[in-house]
């Protein structure tokens, strides 16, 4: 993160112009932080007069939880193939549209697309692609392969499905990204690079990869909190199962909290979810600066 | 990138470019065919005659032109504050709102829910809004702190001596001036409004006033998972989404890549 000020040389006090939108967030968000801290030590319900309070107990309890462990599992191997497999193809989506093919408008938009579309109104078309009832099955049937698409419920299968959606979703975010970086390479740099003999795909990976490289660190900050935020993609297309097969933070905090009114565990989630997120974002943050 | 010489080459990088795509043509395609399974364009009838539709688009209209509005407003302020006035403290300040940066949803959701509850805003736009909003501007007041550093102070400061009060600075100077960022942070804004599901879906109960995310579950209740209808609300939600996106392709796509570069 970059932060620039430039000051005017007129010294005018800008509290009233920061004030509104600083308790604007102080209200909704601290508050909410704060009363999520509250209510992590207590054993609590949410309709229960008595509001017992333990202590430290939710975050021991946490740390045994079998559940707990399967999101962080997820949410890292959901965070290393998705930010792989998204950025590499975004990348070579971009350098082919850079090269002078036909259609380059519609290709871009065929991409985009997946990007501005609610997951909420995708989820149900994904539940259909990935069942047996599907389109998939349909064309696996066709060129005979003799394969059973029934990934959804399968535990071992079901989260890689989860991925392909979120990459089908965000390839689009990263390819107008390296699109963007893209177009401010020094044609001349390239063309030198080709005299000396480097072929297409050496040059793509000596020359073109390492100056992408702020893009590539900004879809990793953005990858390891969206990650850890996860929700609407699991919960609307699995809702965590089969067997917490493809539960995530945000789904589980979802059905302690909600579903089951164990608001103190619920809450100890929450706060160990956002105290990840800081340190992922510090994380990514410092190795930017690091260089 | 890639330099083509020969016709063959070029010829194969284009089919390359052609398989790769067509993966992300195919859920649209499984969606469009699945909507007309069963009964053909009749299920876009059903959908439509349950006379829920306008209703749904109309709330999320109400939602996202709500949130856009505080978003501006929080934003083009706090960023012109925070970039060119004097402010003791700017930087605690500062790290204070960027600490909600990373904040997943989630979190809010017990200690609103409660909250809304004891004031009377549950089950009410307000109760959608406000915590959008809020998820939204720590992000879009860095954008537009960037984007005013970069304002040349002499331009306020001409005006200032021409005897322009601050806020006629603010309104005249600055604010045409961020144009740019403003028009990506209202699309970033209405994308993430419009598309938002998890805070609807638990704050407003009413089915008057739910909005466009919940439609396709409107059909798992109502019709006991009829998946044609549940597919042709979901194109009914897509269309003007893509139509908007195609009118405006380079705000959607500055929107969009304003919400990575930090």
């Amino acid at each position: 993160m970059k932060l620039k000020t430039n000051h005017s040389s007129t010294k005018i006090n800008g509290l009233p112009w920061i004030l509104p939108a600083f308790i604007f967030l102080l209200v909704i968000i601290y508050y909410s932080i704060f009363y999520t801290f509250n209510l992590s030590t207590l054993d609590w319900n949410g309709l229960d007069p008595v509001r017992k309070s333990v202590g430290l107990k939710n975050y021991t309890k946490l740390f045994k939880d079998r559940v707990f462990w399967i999101c962080i599992k997820n949410t890292v191997v959901y965070f290393i193939i998705t930010f792989v497999v998204q950025n590499s193809l975004g990348f070579i989506f971009a350098a082919i549209l850079h090269s002078q093919v036909k259609l380059p408008t519609l290709h871009k938009c065929l991409i985009f697309i997946p990007t501005i579309l609610a997951p909420a109104t995708m989820a149900p078309v994904f539940r259909l692609l990935f069942s047996p009832q599907g389109m998939l099955q349909s064309i696996f049937d066709t060129l005979h392969l003799g394969i059973k698409v029934n990934w959804l419920a399968n535990p071992d299968t079901a989260l890689y499905v989860l991925m392909a959606v979120a990459i089908w979703e965000f390839t689009g975010m990263s390819f107008i990204l390296y699109y963007a970086a893209m177009s401010q390479i020094d044609k001349q740099i390239l063309e030198a690079a080709r005299i000396d003999g480097a072929g297409n795909i050496r040059t793509l990976i000596t020359m073109v990869l390492p100056h992408c490289k702020g893009t590539t660190v900004s879809m990793a900050m953005l990858g390891i909190i969206g990650a850890l935020k996860t929700f609407d993609i699991p919960y609307l297309i699995t809702t965590g199962g089969p067997n917490h097969a493809t539960e995530f933070l945000g789904t589980y905090i979802y059905r302690q909290g909600i579903r089951q009114s164990h608001l103190g565990y619920a809450a100890a989630l929450s706060v160990t979810l956002l105290v990840l997120a800081i340190v992922g974002a510090l994380a990514t943050n410092y190795a930017n600066k690091g260089d | 990138m890639f330099e083509v010489r020969t016709r063959k080459n070029r010829i194969l990088l284009q089919v390359i470019l052609l398989i790769m795509t067509i993966p992300y043509v195919l859920p649209l395609v499984q969606m469009v065919l699945g909507s007309l399974g069963g009964r053909g364009l009749y299920n876009y009838k059903a959908v439509w005659d349950t006379g829920v539709v306008p209703t749904y688009f109309r709330n999320s209209a109400i939602i996202s032109f709500c949130v856009i509005l505080l978003v501006y407003f929080f934003s083009m302020t706090a960023g012109f504050g925070f970039a060119k006035l004097y402010v003791r403290g700017k930087e605690i300040y500062f790290w204070l709102i960027l600490v909600a940066l990373t904040l997943p949803e989630v979190i809010l959701l017990t200690p609103l829910f409660v909250t809304f509850q004891k004031l009377h805003m549950f089950n009410t736009f307000f109760a959608v809004i406000l915590p959008s909003a809020a998820l939204q501007i720590p992000f879009t007041i860095l954008l537009t702190r960037n984007f005013d550093a970069g304002i040349p102070n002499e331009f306020m400061e001409a005006a200032r001596i021409d005897g322009a009060s601050i806020w006629q600075v603010f309104c005249h100077i600055i604010l045409p001036l961020t144009k740019p960022i403003a028009s990506a942070i209202i699309v970033l804004t209405l994308i993430n409004a419009w598309n938002a599901y998890l805070l609807p879906l638990l704050f407003l109960q009413s089915p008057n006033l739910q909005v466009v995310t919940l439609l396709p579950q409107y059909f798992q209740g109502e019709f006991t998972n009829d998946q044609t209808k549940i597919l042709a609300a979901a194109v009914l939600t897509a269309i003007p989404e893509i139509t908007a996106y195609l009118l405006m392709q380079k705000n959607f796509e500055q929107g969009m890549s304003a919400g990575a570069l930090k």
